[in-house]
This record gives structure tokens, C-alpha cells and sequence, in this order.
């Protein structure tokens, strides 16, 4: 321990400039509190020191914040290391920086349920002293992130730390009610503690909630997130890059677009730290974007009227329906104005003159002019519909403005699919048949059937060639049937398109019953919003960082001979866990290969001497297969055991899993390569050598 | 013309299929042809249809779920929810209509590169309507060569006759099961139609009642 110490200390004095050194600082405390952790395990000595230890760091605390202008966050003391707590308060005296690595330590330190009792309780104290000062996620220290190649690996662990706690609470709403939520474990274990503090501090919570809402940080960042013109979180993206390179990846991930606003959403909710607060960002981004919807403005970062691309993440496609819909209503605006001008100016026409010689200059107003001589308005008439004309009046045939169709995510495809399957239902497709009908009559007076069939659907109409030819049939008034006739399918009785075409009224589409409600499909995602389950929000926003990173730094690594082999090994393997459907199982093993790529960013010669290792070591046992491969192996045999293993034993892994990934990374990480691959047997020592190997601790 | 509906606990695997190509190409016939063997003329499709039909290959009981869409263009963008994780997308052609043929390329393949989630989807090419050969448009050679560049089979039909046309349902069946992915998308949906019982699937009228 005291060796550790020095190594640490020794480092911190030469360079803690660099990244290195904040990554080992924030390693070796993950092994120092564990050791820690382990040191209180006996009952007697946890209650005999808590009340010593505690009075002497709290006072010291205090005596810091006072005597330095500057305030830090409060952090769980290292009980027995008090040379290591006062060389974080040295160095915090040297600058700024040194701030950011007191945040990074802080989220490690969150991890440890051990703490989470004072953690909460010095917590709620520390708020109600100096809650202005509090280190939160502000608009000026993401942006300064911004300057690192790929965002720091510590936002995509406290996603994957949301991932996970959100999987055992019920919903955003218990999330934000419960005091301990980073902790259910431990918040299992203290039940009748819990609910006291429950009581007490009731009144406080609702009070740092409202506060949290006004926080002056909050609202910049989310200024800054809805900021249409401003450049937020924008990285540098290697302007050579290949197109399909950086867009197919988040798609075959399901995740979301670079720089999209699920992807600055992550980032944003990735450095607050504690899941309580990430919710309640989360509703506050809610909030913000029913007033959008509210005030008919578009979500940056998304675009303006496509349809959802269902490759991408839900919350993405949810995204794209509020813009699509904010550019329908817009467009019904103008349609319907341009329609109500026209009648006012044809009725002001009437009343002028009644002459022929007025359809000349009225040239914005559209008229057909019937067998009977009459001129009838054409609503609704969007352009002509290349040379057709209609088959009795020889009038020009125009095309229809038409409303478009539903504007489906992935879940309501599921569920409209369902629908059709147990029902049988026909129903879109009437509808949008019957609004196009009604549409054409509006826009074409004096037409049938036969020329709407001709618009809509040309297969099912034969020209008569000897009228194409003899131009002198059409002006002889020959019946119908020498021009042409419908096919023999839509002449058979009891078609659906004939009576169809009776039922309809000639209504323009702006006037017509929407076929797609925008309001009522906006409401429901904002609805679903508020509702959705906390572990699948982290999840989207976990895969969608995920993707960015690995998007950027592609072009960076993919040319170099070192490191590009090991990074197709990472992309292939985050490819594979995340097109699986049990995404809580792989946030590990996902933050692990992160850091990997991570580290052969920004500390290559590190990276370099990790991969001689596993490079000799697989030399050595005579088998050359990649570490992530085998991770694969390990994983898929993982599944294999938990789809055989009774419902129980799944309730059993998956506790396990959840306390594992709490108690320490260092624990996940060993246990991930201390379960054996059921087909592959046992490793032999030597690959057993090479998989420990593949992950030094630093 | 009632579609045979298989119990959910009677088959090992369930896939879904879709239908798509130009309106009028016989897309609605085949399936009804392959479906009950009817002949008959069929009003165009309005939006979408499904039918349902057990059968064994290659000693599985399949169940396949198969959708029928309007080849119109209006329905074009109504019909593309569909496209979501079918396992396999038969595209339609009429061998007497070349511009029908020439749309699989230009319109049909892009639609299923847009909006198909499933990566490894089975296709196959089928020409329609071989039993009209005196007003052949497009040659069998022509055919495999677009199905070469697509990617998949073809195989030539006739929905009057039934030629080919069983041939056709039964060729794509045995490659969506060759797919480690799309074997087990299919083992799944089984599964997972299990825990539904209540459930019914019933193939659908064209006199439906519209919303």
C-alpha cells in the first residue's frame, strides 16, 4: 500500500499534465477505496470508526472551503490514507485543471456503494451550504471536453452506470423520488434507514428540485443544447472521411448521427453524477421540447421533414416525427391560406363580372370549364398532370394537393402490424384511397372514375390506339370505350375502387379529416417521454455516444499500422453486442473496449505495449485470435447459459451482475474473464495468461 | 378463399414475407394462387393485405406470414412500415411489361435498401405471367442477370397456370432458413407468439371496413 502510495505521489509530481496520469490516479483510487472497502468489512470496526473518522475529515472540509476562495465537491473521505487526501487538496491549489480530475474521481468514487449513506447525508449538507459552487456539468467545461479527439470515457462509464441502476428502478419518476438511486443494493439492505430518511428529508428534496430546475447551469446547457445557430459540442470531424464510413456505423449500431441531438444528450447527461440528476435534466429537456412543439420551432441536430429512419435509435426517430410535424402543420398553414385567398378573390371575380373574358386576367384562380359551358373553381389544384386531359370535358387533368401518410417509429410499426394481423383491417389504405379521390374531384371538375384511375394508377388503363391515331375521333364525341377502358381487375364487380369513388365528396386534402394527426402523434411521444423507462434512455444514449466515438476515430486509428487491426477488433465486437437485444449485459465489457480505443488516442505508447503483450502471449500459445474475439465467445456463451438457465437463475445473474458492476469495475472486469466459454472448455493456463495480459491494470 | 392458419403451438418456425413490385405485375394473384390455387381476377390491392400459410420444408413446420402491398406509387411511402424485419421480400415483375422489369432496379431495390432493418433479408426475383409467352417482353436471361446483380434468385411464374409458383414460396423458405440470423428471428417470433394465445390471425377481405 505504502509502495502504491509513492508510485502514485511520484507520478502526480512529473507529470500530472497529462492524460496518463489523471487515467492511473483515477485507477489507483478505484483499488485504494476497494482496499478500503475491504479493510471495513467487519461490523464492529465500521460503526467503532465511522463516528471518529468522520468529525475530523468533516471539519477539515470545511476549513478548505473556508480558506480558499474556490469550493470543491464533496468527496467520500479515504479513511487511513490522509497523506493521499492531502495531496488532492495540493493539488487542487494549482489550478483548474486540477478541478476536472477532482470531478473524474468523483464519478469513479460514485461507484462504491459503501458510501452512499454519507455520500447522500454530507451530500444534502454540502448543497444547503454552498449550492451555487457546486461542481455540475456547465456549458464552458463541456465545451472545453470538446477539445479531447472523442469524448472522455468516464461520460460513456456514468451512462453505463445509468444503464444499469435504471434497469432496477421502475420508472424516471422513482428514480428521481428515491434518495439512494445510484445504490439498490445497498438501498435493499437499509430499508427501514431508507424510509426514515425518507421522512426527514422529503422537504428538502422537493426544494433541491425546483432548485436544480433554475439552476443557472442547467438553463445555459440547455440554451446551448436547443441553440439552433450555435456550434455546441461540435468536435473536429476529419474532413476526409469517408461518407458511408461515418454514417453506417451508428446505424448498424442503432444508435444515432454525429452531432445529432441524442448524441449532444448523452454527452450532456453522461457527466452528471448521480442518475437523480440525470433524470431531472432529462425532464427539464421534456419540458423544453413541448414548448418547441408549443411554439412550432424545430429540434436542432435533427432533420426538418424526413421520415424516421429505423435503423437509427428510437428517441431518434421520435425526434424526427416532432420535426416532420412541425413542417406538416406549417405547410397546412400555408396550403389552407392559399386556398382561402383564392375563394375570396373567386368571389370577388363573380361579383365584377360574370363575362368569359374575366377567367383571362383572374390567372391565380383556377376554373374547369364543364360539358354544360359552366366554369366550376378547381381546389386544391397543385400542378398539371404532364398532357392528360380529363376524358368527357377534354379539360387539362391537374394533380391534387395530397396528404401524406402516417409518420410511423419502430414501436407503432410493431403495433399498426399487430393491428392489421388481428383485425384484418384494410383501413390505411382505404383512407388515404378515399382522401386521394376526394382530393382529385376537388381539383379536376366534371371527372370519373376512368381519370382518376389514369392519375393513380396508369397500369390499370389501355389507351384505345385508333384514338391515339385519329385525332378526329375525340372531336366526333365517340363514346368512352373508343378511347380506352379500365382494366379488366377494376371493371370486375364488387371493386372496391368503384364504390370508393361514389362515396367520395370532392373535399381538397387541407380540408379533408387528417389522415395523421400531428398533435395527437406529438403528445404521445412527449408522453412517452416522461414514461419511458430509464434503462432504455440511458441505453440509446449510451449506444449513440458510443457510435460517436468510435465514428471519429476511425480515420484516426484505421491508417495507422499499430493500432488499426485492434480497432476493427473493437468496432467488430461493439457491432455484434449491440445489434443483441440484452444491451445491460455489455455496458461493461462495451466502456472496456472505449477505453481501449481511448487509450490508443490518447496514450499510444501505452496502447503499443498492451497489444506486444497480447501479441507475444498469443504467440506463445500457439493459438493467434484476437482478445475481443474471444470476448465475443465469452459473451455468446453467456447468453446461451442465461436462455437455458430458469426464469430464477436469470433473477439470480442478473443480481449478481448488478452488485458486481457496483462493487468495482475491477471486480466486473475480472469476473468477465473468469466465466468460461461453456463449448470451448476450460482455457489452457497459458490463454488464460494471454486474456489477463490483454487487460493490464495500469 | 379461407387461408390456412396454423396453431401457435403447430410449427417451429415463423417468417414474414413481402410482396412488392408494379401495380398489376400479379402480385396478389400469386399469393392467392399459392394460397388456395385460385385463379381468379383480383381487384387491385388497396394499401396492404396479408395471408397466412403453414407449410413443411426441409423437415420444418413453417409458419410464413406473407404481405401483399399495392404497387401504386401512392402507397409507396404507406407501405414501407412494412419492410421492417421481413426475413424475406419477394420483387415482382411481369414478363409481357418490360417498364415493369426496369422498375425493380430503379425503384424497387432502392426501396428495399431504404427501408428493410433486417441486413441479411432473403430476395428473389420473380417473373409473373410466363404462361403469356407470345407477348414476352423480357427474356429469362435478362432476368438473371438482374437477379445476379441484385443478388438473389429468380424464378419464372405463372399465377393462371401455378407454375413455379409454390417452387417460389418453398426457394425462399430454404434460404431464409439457411441464415444463422434469420433461423433464429424466426425460432423467436415462435416463441414469443406463444405467450400470446388470445391472438387470432385471420386472413383479411378486400371488402374490409374502412376507417
Amino acid at each position: 500500500m505504502e509502495e502504491e502510495q509513492q508510485t502514485f505521489v511520484s507520478k502526480a509530481r512529473t507529470a500530472f499534465h497529462s492524460a496518463a496520469a489523471k487515467a492511473e490516479r483515477v485507477l489507483l483510487d478505484f483499488k485504494s477505496d476497494r482496499e478500503d472497502h475491504d479493510k471495513q468489512s467487519s461490523p464492529n470496526t465500521f460503526t467503532g470508526q465511522q463516528p471518529e473518522a468522520e468529525s475530523p475529515h468533516t471539519d477539515e472540509n470545511d476549513s478548505k472551503l473556508h480558506s480558499e476562495s474556490k469550493h470543491i465537491k464533496w468527496r467520500p473521505p479515504h479513511l487511513g490514507i490522509k497523506q493521499d487526501w492531502q495531496d488532492k487538496i495540493k493539488n487542487i491549489r494549482r489550478g483548474r485543471k486540477e478541478v476536472e480530475d477532482t470531478d473524474k474521481v468523483g464519478d469513479a468514487s460514485m461507484a462504491i456503494p459503501f458510501y452512499d449513506d454519507n455520500l447522500y447525508l454530507l451530500n444534502v449538507k454540502n448543497d444547503l451550504e454552498a449550492k451555487a459552487s457546486e461542481a455540475m456539468p456547465s456549458v464552458e467545461g463541456l465545451t472545453a471536453a470538446t477539445k479531447d479527439p472523442i469524448p472522455p470515457s468516464s461520460v460513456l462509464k456514468q451512462l453505463a452506470i445509468a444503464v444499469e441502476a435504471g434497469s432496477k428502478a421502475k420508472s424516471m419518476k422513482d428514480v428521481i423520488a428515491s434518495p439512494g438511486g445510484s445504490s439498490p443494493a445497498r438501498e435493499r439492505a437499509g430499508l427501514s434507514l431508507s424510509a426514515v430518511k425518507a421522512l426527514v428529508l422529503r422537504e428538502k428534496e422537493d426544494k433541491l428540485t425546483s432548485e436544480f430546475t433554475s439552476n443557472e447551469k442547467v438553463v445555459q446547457l440547455i440554451n446551448s443544447l436547443f441553440d439552433p445557430e450555435g456550434d455546441f459540442l461540435r468536435r473536429k470531424i476529419d474532413s476526409n472521411l469517408e461518407e458511408t464510413a461515418m454514417t453506417s456505423l451508428p446505424r448498424d449500431i442503432h444508435g444515432a448521427p454525429p452531432e445529432s441531438l441524442v448524441v449532444k444528450l448523452a454527452e450532456i447527461l453522461g457527466n452528471y453524477k448521480t442518475l437523480r440528476k440525470m433524470a431531472l435534466f432529462w425532464c427539464r429537456v421534456v419540458a423544453e421540447l413541448r414548448k418547441l412543439w408549443f411554439e412550432e420551432q424545430y429540434l436542432p441536430g435533427v432533420p426538418q421533414d424526413e421520415i424516421p429512419d429505423l435503423k437509427s435509435c428510437l428517441l431518434y426517430q421520435q425526434f424526427q416525427v416532432i420535426n416532420c410535424c412541425i413542417s406538416r402543420k406549417r405547410f397546412r398553414i400555408i396550403a389552407t391560406e392559399s386556398l382561402d385567398s383564392m375563394m375570396m378573390q373567386a368571389n370577388s371575380d363573380i361579383k365584377e363580372s360574370t363575362d368569359c373574358s374575366a377567367e383571362a386576367s383572374a390567372s391565380p384562380v383556377l376554373y374547369a370549364r364543364l360539358n354544360s359551358g359552366e366554369l366550376v373553381l378547381r381546389l386544391g389544384a397543385d400542378h398539371p398532370a404532364g398532357d392528360m386531359t380529363l376524358l368527357e370535358t377534354g379539360e387539362p387533368v391537374y394533380s391534387p394537393i395530397t396528404q401524406e401518410g402516417p409518420l410511423l417509429t419502430e414501436d407503432l410499426i410493431r403495433e399498426t402490424e399487430e393491428f392489421v394481423l388481428r383485425t384484418g383491417s384494410v383501413g390505411a389504405g382505404c383512407s388515404q384511397l378515399l382522401s386521394d379521390m376526394q382530393a382529385f374531384k376537388a381539383a379536376n371538375p366534371g371527372c370519373i372514375l376512368e381519370d382518376f384511375v389514369r392519375w393513380h394508377s396508369p397500369p390499370d388503363w389501355t389507351d384505345n390506339e385508333a384514338s391515339t391515331e385519329d385525332s378526329d375521333v375525340f372531336d366526333s364525341g365517340e363514346p368512352l370505350s373508343a378511347r380506352g377502358q379500365l382494366s379488366r381487375r377494376m371493371q370486375k364487380e364488387g371493386n372496391l375502387w368503384r364504390e370508393l369513388w361514389e362515396t367520395s365528396k370532392p373535399v381538397p386534402a387541407v380540408k379533408q379529416a387528417p389522415l395523421f394527426d400531428e398533435d395527437l402523434a406529438v403528445e404521445g411521444i412527449l408522453n412517452a417521454f416522461e414514461e419511458m423507462h430509464p434503462s432504455d434512455l440511458f441505453g440509446q444514449l449510451f449506444v449513440s455516444l458510443l457510435g460517436l466515438g468510435f465514428g471519429i476515430a476511425e480515420p484516426m486509428l484505421s491508417g495507422n499500422s499499430d493500432f488499426s487491426k485492434l480497432f476493427y477488433d473493437c468496432k467488430e465486437y461493439i457491432i455484434t453486442a449491440c445489434q443483441n437485444n440484452k444491451l445491460n449485459e455489455k455496458v461493461d465489457g462495451l466502456v472496456q473496449v472505449y477505453e481501449t480505443v481511448e487509450k490508443m488516442l490518447l496514450n499510444p505508447e501505452e496502447a503499443l505495449k498492451m497489444i506486444k503483450q497480447t501479441e507475444e502471449s498469443t504467440t506463445v500459445t500457439g493459438e493467434p485470435r484476437s482478445p475481443f474475439k474471444r470476448l465475443s465467445l465469452i459473451f455468446g456463451g453467456k447468453d446461451k447459459l442465461l436462455r437455458k438457465s430458469v426464469s430464477k437463475d436469470q433473477t439470480n445473474d442478473e443480481e449478481k451482475s448488478g452488485r458486481q458492476s457496483f462493487s468495482s469495475f475491477f471486480d466486473s472486469k475480472s469476473s468477465l474473464f473468469g466465466k468460461k466459454p461453456p463449448k470451448s472448455g476450460s482455457p489452457s493456463p497459458s490463454e488464460k495468461s494471454s486474456i489477463d495480459t490483454g487487460w493490464p491494470v495500469v | 378463399m379461407s387461408s390456412s392458419s396454423g396453431q401457435s403451438s403447430g410449427y417451429d418456425l415463423s417468417f414474414k414475407i413481402l410482396l412488392i413490385g408494379d401495380s398489376g405485375v400479379g402480385k396478389s394473384s400469386l399469393l392467392v394462387s399459392f394460397i388456395s390455387s385460385s385463379v381468379e381476377d383480383l381487384s387491385p390491392t388497396i394499401g396492404v393485405d396479408f395471408k397466412i400459410k403453414t407449410l413443411t420444408v426441409g423437415g420444418k413446420r413453417l409458419k410464413l406470414t406473407i404481405w401483399d402491398t399495392a404497387g401504386q406509387e401512392r402507397f409507396r411511402t404507406l407501405n414501407s412500415s412494412y419492410y421492417r424485419k421481413a426475413q424475406g421480400i419477394i420483387l415482382v415483375y411481369d414478363v409481357t411489361r418490360r417498364e415493369t422489369f426496369t422498375n425493380l432496379s430503379e425503384v424497387w431495390s432502392k426501396e428495399v435498401e431504404l427501408y428493410s432493418t433486417n441486413q441479411d433479408c432473403v430476395k428473389i426475383l420473380v417473373g409473373n405471367k410466363v404462361d403469356r409467352d407470345t407477348e414476352r417482353a423480357v427474356s429469362r436471361e435478362e432476368g438473371l442477370a438482374l437477379a445476379k446483380d441484385l443478388g438473389c434468385l429468380l424464378l419464372e411464374c405463372s399465377a393462371k397456370t401455378r407454375e413455379n409458383v409454390e417452387q417460389c414460396f418453398e426457394e425462399l423458405a430454404l434460404k431464409i432458413m439457411e441464415a444463422p440470423s434469420l433461423l433464429e428471428e424466426g425460432s423467436t417470433a415462435v416463441k414469443r407468439s406463444v405467450l400470446k394465445p388470445k391472438q387470432e390471425s385471420q386472413a383479411s377481405q378486400n371488402g374490409g371496413c374502412c376507417s
